[in-house]
């Protein structure tokens, strides 16, 4: 788990590529929806988790491409005892590269489009670390399926978006709440289906990763 | 409301073609393994 | 057998057809349209039925790793998305006098089409992987994934919508329904469960015989 974090960390080449993807992002919202504040503010839930959909998908996508590339595959079919001590961690790392980029995506929404987000970033953080769980869980596991399949660039976002629309719809009415300065209590119901499904993914991860990964 | 018996006729109609359709290829599948 | 079953099938579909046609009276409210009903409502319940096989099946392939278990799970799924799509275009051939447009975005509507794209993604998956034994395993974890994330997608996607307005309902509510329009609808859920039938013990025997002639 932590040898993940680390060459994560040592190489840092996706973390650069998925910060320059995000610049780009804002730059073709902006363009997309002009410069009339009143749509953009309407727009920006929506926006914000498409940023982070779109990020997370390059960002997960490229999971196992470094184990494909450097030969490790074949070490982590071979890997002893359980499995799912591998996902766990090949999920940690994924998580903390998501909630890194989308912390700079939220910093340069602020900035870019003049938005106060300050005072609603606690429960922000909240909506955003739920979604987040649920986005990396099931990324990594599809992830690791679609590595060693042909046309994997394209079936990865196919196969993980229709299955995270729950997830989407749930975060951006959260979202659109909490930038309105509604407290959590107002959208709990959207974050029990949050927690639910990634309590859900989660164990669904652990308990199949073992399948992916026998050849 | 009307009648709109057309729309009536062209679900059915699609479901039939759809239904048909399925059980075509399947059919021909199979004949193309019997060779 | 199959021939059989295809016969009863043939047989059974024709009742239903005659008495959705003629048998059945004009609706009061919605006028002949609501004859679609008998069409629309038996294909989103074999939909289902056949996403919940794919599930069970997919559980017993990962479990007994038997060839019969994928090959049941890979026709259920072909026959569900099927059907899914006869759901979403009859349904949306009767939303266009009922409601004056092919399309809104329903809560019914909506995550039949979710589950529709996320299906389809099942297939494509299979389609792609060669290796048949490595593909089985994958498709079986997409199955487990896509099943439980059935009732996320229902329950997101309610709420997402019922904040704006009531899901409307295709059916009357059941106490109004007069009987002979629920014997109309008996006779097309038999006919529509024994087509099903049918088809998945056609796929099955295909997908087999497939099988046998590559080895």
């Amino acid at each position: 788990m932590w040898k993940d974090l680390l060459v994560e960390r040592r190489s840092k080449e996706t973390l650069n590529a998925l910060f320059f993807f995000a610049l780009l992002l804002l730059f073709v919202f902006e363009f997309a929806l002009g410069p009339d504040r009143e749509r953009l503010a309407g727009a920006l839930p929506g926006l914000l988790w498409l940023g982070f959909i779109l990020s997370g998908l390059l960002g997960l996508g490229r999971a196992f491409v470094v184990e494909r590339e450097n030969d490790c595959w074949e070490a982590l079919l071979l890997a002893p005892g359980d499995k799912s001590a591998i996902y766990v961690g090949k999920l940690a790392g994924n998580l903390l590269l998501m909630l890194v980029v989308e912390a700079m995506l939220l910093a340069l929404f602020g900035v870019f489009f003049n938005l106060d987000i300050v005072p609603a970033l606690p429960a922000l953080g909240v909506v955003i670390l739920l979604g987040t769980i649920g986005f990396a869980a099931i990324g990594t596991l599809f992830a690791a399926m679609t590595t060693q399949v042909r046309a994997r660039e394209l079936l990865f976002p196919v196969l993980l978006l229709p299955v995270q629309v729950p997830l989407l719809l749930a975060t951006v009415k959260a979202t659109e709440a909490v930038l309105l300065g509604e407290p959590l209590g107002a959208v709990a119901h959207w974050l029990k289906l949050l927690a639910a499904a990634d309590v859900l993914y989660v164990a669904v991860g652990v308990l199949t990763f073992d399948f992916v990964l026998e050849g | 409301m009307g009648d709109n018996w057309s729309f009536v006729l062209a679900a059915y109609g699609l479901a039939v073609v759809v239904v048909l359709g399925y059980w075509r290829m399947l059919v021909r599948r199979e004949k193309d393994l019997d060779q | 057998m199959v021939r059989v079953l295809g016969a009863v099938t043939v047989v059974a579909l024709a009742a239903g057809l005659v008495a959705g046609l003629g048998l059945a009276p004009r609706e009061a409210t919605q006028g002949n349209v609501q004859r679609i009903m008998y069409l629309h409502v038996p294909s989103v319940w074999v939909a289902y039925l056949a996403f919940a096989v794919v599930f069970v099946a997919s559980i017993a392939y990962l479990a007994k790793r038997a060839e019969a278990a994928d090959q049941l799970a890979h026709a259920s799924a072909e026959v569900g998305v099927l059907f899914t799509g006869l759901t979403i275009a009859t349904g949306s051939i009767w939303g266009k006098p009922t409601w004056g447009t092919w399309w809104t975005w329903d809560a019914r509507l909506t995550s039949v089409s979710i589950l529709f794209v996320m299906y389809l993604g099942y297939l494509l998956l299979r389609g792609m992987i060669e290796d048949r034994e490595r593909g089985a395993r994958y498709a079986a974890v997409l199955g487990i994934v896509a099943a439980f994330n059935i009732p996320l997608v229902h329950f997101s996607v309610t709420w997402w919508r019922t904040l704006h307005q009531p899901p409307s309902l295709m059916k009357p509510g059941p106490g109004t329904m007069p009987p002979v329009i629920v014997a109309t609808l008996l006779v097309n859920f038999v006919a529509f469960s024994l087509l099903y039938a049918y088809f998945v013990a056609k796929r099955v025997r295909l997908l087999r015989r497939e099988a046998e002639a590559t080895s």
